[in-house]
């Protein structure tokens, strides 16, 4: 059997051009990619330049189509040749001393699309040590392929650019040692360069404080639909030359120069490839999850099988958590396995905002946080963001255009779908919120109603849709709106011993259990879902409950599309991918159960 | 494609310059180019612009090829002009500039050197042509040309003379660029020109005029900016309109160059319709070296033109027939109806009435007095009944549009504020919503809870559509053509029918009459339309799509489309159907007479079944305003009528409390036969009774002999 991945090794754009259909099949045939590298958890100095990568992560930016030469010629003045090549899949024309480009003539011109690419925000420490466990290659660390890389290409701009290239293998240096030495990093790009910009700057990640990497990805497939903020695979050709980076400008002629780029655009937008390396796509695959425990097929029916079991662990383990209260543990499962399955105009359903109130913040002040720290061992992407006066009147929620450097600048609420954002109430205290503050609680308020998120282009906003999950926890009713508001009840005994609780949970919760609820929330959400045609019993319960309706209790066309949404969860949570009578009945208690406390608290504030 | 016989072009091209006339009503011949090249030639006028859609009327294949291949033809445009000028310059036009000078003394000074006889020499040949020529060449593209989105603009656009609609980002000053750059020689006094076609220029090493080449001197060259020539240039940058993108993607941007007559045209956030020629601009210097491979794109404009808001809509692209032809084909009123917010079940007269708010009725100026023919509408009802999606929609649904609520937010508010400039000191005005939304809709939800100030301005505003304003020593009038929508919630929370429309609304009688429609939408329980709210979020649910009910919603872009299309006839009542409306109303008023009436039947009535039946017409596309229209018009009128008065019969049929403590009461009990009379209480103060009404009816069922109660009264028990 011929070893495919070897050939991946080896393989550099001329190869791939010179036969693209026959490798893109090959490709696609390689029963798991792990041998090509994955940017994400392989440093990219560690990578020859033109070799094949992978990157896997969120659309965060697109910028204008380039125009490339597809086909041109090179003259050698040396050897009076005339050679052809192909400007596909690499930046640079790798041209020899004695070579020149013609520009006049025989020039094929083709256009490909660049797009800003983020590592996926919010991934979880656990997913991502998986990916590193299952991706990372170690013989690429022995072999740093610096010094192979800079004699390979000795191109006559390299010279010229002798003492930056110094630099930049310092800077090389200085990035493999991780995260500690971002500090003394920064400064050196402030001593080296003119143009002051920074790490977080360049690379631009919807998450403050949160370690990222980011890639510009060239698409040259037009029909790659690709949307913003959507996960994708990028399979493609890596292109690290450090000539690319906009700081190395050289001065331009203030009086005669019209300025197409201003400086603080070009800088933006051609980072130095250390930082930001750059993809020339051959392949990109959307992700529906990034979920490594997930296998590439779903077996439809066997989840649904074991559904059960790990819904039994998760039941057990939350219930504990939520102080003993059942209910609530319920309604946090189907908040957990919740995504969006219909989007029609202005309808959508399938959004499951749950807030959970009268959190004992008394005594354990710090419940929230302990509380998230369990759940984002079950999702594969979380963010938790206490919602403080200073947070809201200082973070930046919502993504917006930045003219002068011409890139969206993203913002906290410019997430991949299927993310939970977590919300702590509880931290907020007695304050004035300033127009940003008030500005992003109505924008969060806004995405949980709708599910949208605008983005400010300036001149004019545009709504983009989102899929985050939002679970509120705070001491009273959520300031915010919810879809489902479910005050805790928690049970005097465990209040006492919630310490022990938290030791006990994570001791019950092995790798081995852990895995299975992990693997059971990813899949359930890409089950199947249908709904009988008869729901007599349905339509039944609803005039029945419209007839009980009162003045006070109104019961609209929002209150079954909101029964409707929860039993779908129900049913799934439990392994039904169809709607029956029983998981109806237990929907139905559930509301009423859950109505019935928020009616009971209203009366005991009165 | 075979070669175009350029020289050909180039004849024709004058031929159609000398022969092109237009001829007016009178028959008068103006002959429009020859008239430009005069001008030119006097130095009056800059730009030459050549109009293609004239072009293509003499010559169809030219007009294509300048098409496809514009900076060609410019250029040969500008050899043509340039050769003709002479012929059209009628009289010794003064100089301008320095340069005009400059331009005079080498040519004479050209002339004198060369007078050699019998030589016919041309004294300008000398220099190139772009340091003299003192013209510009534009294009126009025709005027049935669509415009292409930025996102389509695309390399196979390269060369072609294209038309984008978009927002204006950014904009550099207004630079020299230089053309031509002209030197003297240190040496020899000779001069050298230098013509500049890109961005950046590479100045000549050295002098290579005959004396100096003989010599060897290798004289200094020193560039003379009197000499020289340069040209406005500014470059923009423009950004696709948020309805051009698709969902999910950012918008894309497009440089644009501007050169001398284009420039200036735009600010940041014009909208603007650009006329140019798509072309790749090859970087150089260092960006050659490193992304060789790379081609910036611009568009070299030709014309600039900014939009603004109001004429977009007419820009946007007209209903094409078969779009037409499926709108017409059926019933479009109630369809057209049903398509707003179709998320939102039932409520069709009240869409209905939505409907012919956004188009609108006919303006009436009768010898100076003003009629408006906007429609103002009024929603009320309990909490919780989709009034303020209502609004949403149609905030969203209409091209202009302002929503807020009547709380206001700043201080601007409704109408409009005297503003101190923090930079000048003057005064100026702001407006609000109000004075924003002209010609628009302005959606106020929570109209009820509007500031003071406001409800008095509003009272012009509904009726004579204008807001006036005497605040700081400004007094003026703005326009406030809007149709109001407004959504108000009952006072004390639930609509009470015992009361009159103003005290549930809380807002004076004059105001209400304003309102053309006024719409109680309440939420009752109903068997049978349950069961078909039921059954459609069931279907919704089920197959993940809203049910087709016989049709589907029509896209909302379609709907704004024709809405603009039919704003554009103004129907008019003939004779005979007028009668009838004279009819209508004083039946109405006679019934108003004779009912207890809980709205106002006055001569705005009239108006307001006036303004329903020509926007109905407008929505049919129809000139004359048919018998039918009237009868739906009054039939809503009728129908908003009867929103207010239905509530009465209804709540007199629903159960009294007592028969529903008794159901409580026996529900509790369930199969024991005592119950706890403190549960009972409990109970019943939980779904909302008051004690009073508990005991009384305990009392009365205690009376009937259904139960007991115990001495103490602790305990109910059953017989």
């Amino acid at each position: 059997m011929h070893d495919f991945g070897s050939d991946f090794e080896l393989i550099t754009p001329e190869l791939w051009l010179s036969n693209e259909d026959t490798w893109r099949e090959k490709l696609l045939r390689l029963p798991d990619w792990c041998k090509i590298p994955l940017l994400n958890c392989n440093a990219s100095h560690n990578l020859p330049d033109s070799s094949l990568v992978r990157f896997r992560g969120m659309v965060q930016d697109m910028h204008n189509p380039e125009f490339y030469f597809e086909q041109f010629e090179i003259y050698n003045s040396a050897t009076n040749e005339i050679k052809n090549k192909s400007g596909k899949y690499r930046d640079t024309a790798n041209i020899m001393e004695n070579e020149k480009i013609n520009y006049t003539e025989n020039l094929k011109s083709a256009q490909r699309q660049t797009i800003v690419v983020v590592s996926i925000p919010g991934l979880n420490d656990w997913a991502q040590q998986l990916e590193d466990e299952k991706n990372h290659l170690g013989h690429l660390e022995q072999q740093p392929n610096t010094s192979k890389r800079l004699s390979s290409s000795s191109t006559k701009l390299k010279r010229s650019y002798d003492e930056t290239d110094e630099d930049l293998d310092a800077m090389d240096v200085v990035e493999a040692e991780t995260v500690h030495n971002k500090e003394p990093r920064i400064a050196e790009t402030i001593n080296n360069t003119s143009n002051i910009v920074s790490r977080e700057h360049l690379l631009n990640f919807p998450l403050p404080d949160v370690q990222s990497k980011s890639c510009i990805v060239k698409i040259y497939d037009e029909n790659d639909d690709l949307k913003l903020n959507d996960m994708i695979e990028v399979v493609g050709f890596l292109s690290v030359d450090p000539a690319l980076s906009g700081e190395f400008q050289t001065e331009k002629d203030t009086l005669l120069d019209p300025e197409i780029e201003n400086e603080v655009e070009s800088v933006t937008h051609n980072p130095p490839p250390s930082l930001v390396p750059r993809l020339h796509a051959v392949y990109v695959k959307k992700l529906q999850h990034c979920n490594p425990l997930i296998p590439e097929k779903v077996d439809q029916d066997g989840v649904l099988k074991g559904a059960i079991v790990a819904r039994e662990h998760l039941l057990k383990a939350l219930t504990e958590l939520l102080l003993g209260d059942k209910l609530a543990a319920e309604y946090l499962i189907c908040h957990l396995i919740a995504c969006i399955y219909l989007r029609q105009d202005t309808l959508t359903l399938g959004q499951f905002c749950l807030n959970i109130s009268n959190l004992p913040t008394q005594r354990y002040p710090n419940y929230a946080r302990q509380l998230y720290d369990v759940i984002k061992q079950f999702v594969t992407k979380s963010y938790y963001l206490p919602l403080t006066i200073e947070n809201l009147n200082t973070l930046s929620l919502l993504p917006k255009k930045d003219y002068d450097c011409n890139r969206l600048t993203s913002g906290v609420l410019q997430l991949s779908k299927d993310t939970h954002l977590v919300l702590d109430e509880t931290k907020m205290e007695q304050g004035t919120l300033d127009a940003t503050g008030v500005n992003n609680i109505s924008a969060i308020g806004h995405m949980i109603k709708n599910q949208k998120v605008e983005y400010d282009f300036k001149y004019y906003k545009m709504e983009f849709e989102s899929d985050i999950s939002v679970l509120i926890l705070s001491e009273g009713k959520s300031l915010l709106p919810s879809d489902y508001h479910c005050p805790l009840r928690p049970e005097e005994s465990s209040l006492k011993i919630f310490e022990a609780i938290v030791e006990a949970a994570t001791y019950y919760l092995k790798e081995g259990i852990m895995n299975t609820i992990r693997t059971y929330l990813t899949h359930i959400k890409l089950v199947k879902y249908t709904i009988s045609e008869d729901l007599q019993f349905v339509e039944d319960d609803f005039i029945e409950m419209r007839s009980k309706s009162d003045s006070q209790n109104p019961i609209t066309a929002d209150d079954l599309h909101r029964l409707l949404v929860l039993a779908r969860l129900v049913s799934l949570s439990r392994g039904y991918d169809t709607l029956n009578k029983e998981c109806w009945n237990i929907t139905k208690t559930m509301e009423e159960e859950r109505l019935y406390r928020l009616k009971n608290r209203i009366s005991t504030n009165l | 494609m075979a070669m175009r016989d350029y020289s050909a072009d180039k004849e024709s091209f004058k031929n159609f310059f000398v022969d092109f006339c237009l001829s007016d009503d009178e028959g008068n011949k103006s002959f429009k180019y020859a008239e430009q090249l005069t001008r030119l030639a006097h130095r009056e006028q800059v730009a030459f612009t050549v109009d293609l859609d004239d072009l293509s009327n003499a010559n169809e294949e030219l007009a294509e090829a300048v098409k496809q291949n514009t900076r060609r033809y410019t250029n040969m445009v500008s050899d043509v002009v340039y050769e003709m000028l002479p012929n059209y310059k009628h009289r010794e036009v003064t100089a301008k500039d320095a340069l005009d000078v400059y331009i005079e003394h080498r040519i004479m000074l050209e002339a004198r050197n060369h007078r050699i006889p019998g030589e016919m020499r041309d004294p300008r040949n000398r220099y190139p042509p772009e340091l003299i020529r003192r013209f510009e060449v534009y294009f126009k593209d025709m005027s049935n040309t669509k415009t292409v989105p930025i996102r389509e603009v695309k390399a196979e656009h390269i060369g072609k003379l294209v038309t984008v609609r978009g927002i204006v980002t950014r904009c550099t000053d207004v630079k020299p660029l230089l053309v031509v750059a002209t030197y003297s020689c240190s040496a020899c006094g000779a001069e050298t020109y230098q013509p500049v076609r890109s961005l950046q220029f590479t100045p000549p090493p050295a002098c290579s005029a005959d004396e100096c080449r003989l010599n060897k001197a290798a004289g200094q060259l020193h560039l003379q900016t009197r000499g020289s020539r340069f040209q406005k240039f500014q470059e923009l940058k423009i950004q696709e309109h948020s309805d051009q993108v698709p969902v999910g993607h950012i918008p894309r941007q497009l440089s644009v160059y501007c050169r001398g007559e284009t420039t200036r045209r735009a600010q940041p956030g014009d909208h603007v319709a650009i006329t140019g020629v798509f072309l790749p601009l090859l970087g150089d210097g260092f960006r050659q070296v490193v992304q060789g491979l790379l081609s910036d794109t611009y568009l070299e404009a030709h014309s600039v033109t900014c939009l603004n808001q109001s004429d977009e809509g007419e820009i946007a692209d007209e209903l094409t027939e078969e779009e037409l032809s499926e709108l017409t084909d059926d019933d479009l009123y109630s369809r057209m109806a049903r398509s707003l917010a179709p998320e939102i079940y039932g409520h069709e007269d009240v869409k209905k009435a939505l409907l012919l708010l956004l188009v609108g009725g006919v303006d009436k100026r009768p010898n100076g007095m003003k009629i408006r023919g906007n429609i103002n509408i009024c929603l009320m009802g309990d909490p919780g009944v989709a009034k303020s999606q209502l609004l949403n929609y149609i905030d969203r649904l209409a091209p202009r549009s302002q929503y807020t609520t009547g709380r206001g937010s700043s201080g601007v508010g409704l109408t409009a504020a005297v503003l101190k400039d923090p930079f000048t000191g003057e005064m100026m005005l702001e407006g609000g919503a109000l004075v924003l939304a002209d010609q628009g809709v302005c959606c106020i939800d929570e109209f009820d809870k509007m500031a003071e100030a406001d409800r008095t301005a509003i009272h012009e505003v509904m009726e004579q559509q204008t807001i006036s304003i005497a605040k700081a020593g400004i007094m003026t009038c703005l326009n406030a053509r809007v149709s109001i929508l407004a959504a108000a919630n009952p006072a004390y929370g639930r609509y009470n029918p015992k009361r009159t429309i103003e005290q549930n609304i809380q807002l004076p009688a004059a105001l209400l009459s304003r309102f053309d429609l006024l719409w109680l939408i309440q939420d009752k329980p109903n068997r049978e339309k349950d069961l078909e709210l039921a059954k459609h979020i069931a279907y919704v649910h089920q197959h993940s799509r809203q049910p087709e009910s016989g049709e589907r919603a029509l896209p909302m872009r379609l709907i704004r489309r024709y809405v603009a299309l039919a704003k554009r006839t103004q129907p008019a009542v003939p004779r005979q159907s007028a009668s009838r409306l004279v009819d209508a109303y004083v039946e109405l008023r006679r019934e108003a007479r004779n009912a207890r009436d809980v709205t106002f039947t006055s001569a705005r009535n009239l108006l307001a079944i006036l303004r329903l039946s020509t926007a109905l017409a407008r929505l049919r596309l129809s000139e004359v305003v048919e018998k039918e229209d009237i009868t739906e018009a009054i039939r809503l009128v009728e129908m908003s009528k009867q929103s207010l008065q239905h509530v009465e019969e209804n709540t007199q049929r629903g159960i009294s409390y007592t028969d529903r403590i008794f159901a409580i009461v026996r529900d509790l009990a369930g199969s024991s036969s005592t119950v706890k009379m403190a549960d009972v209480i409990e109970r019943c103060v939980d779904k909302g009774f008051k004690p009073d009404q508990v005991e009384a009816c305990i009392e009365q069922y205690e009376n009937l002999n259904v139960w007991q109660v115990n001495q103490v009264r602790t305990k109910i028990t059953f017989m």
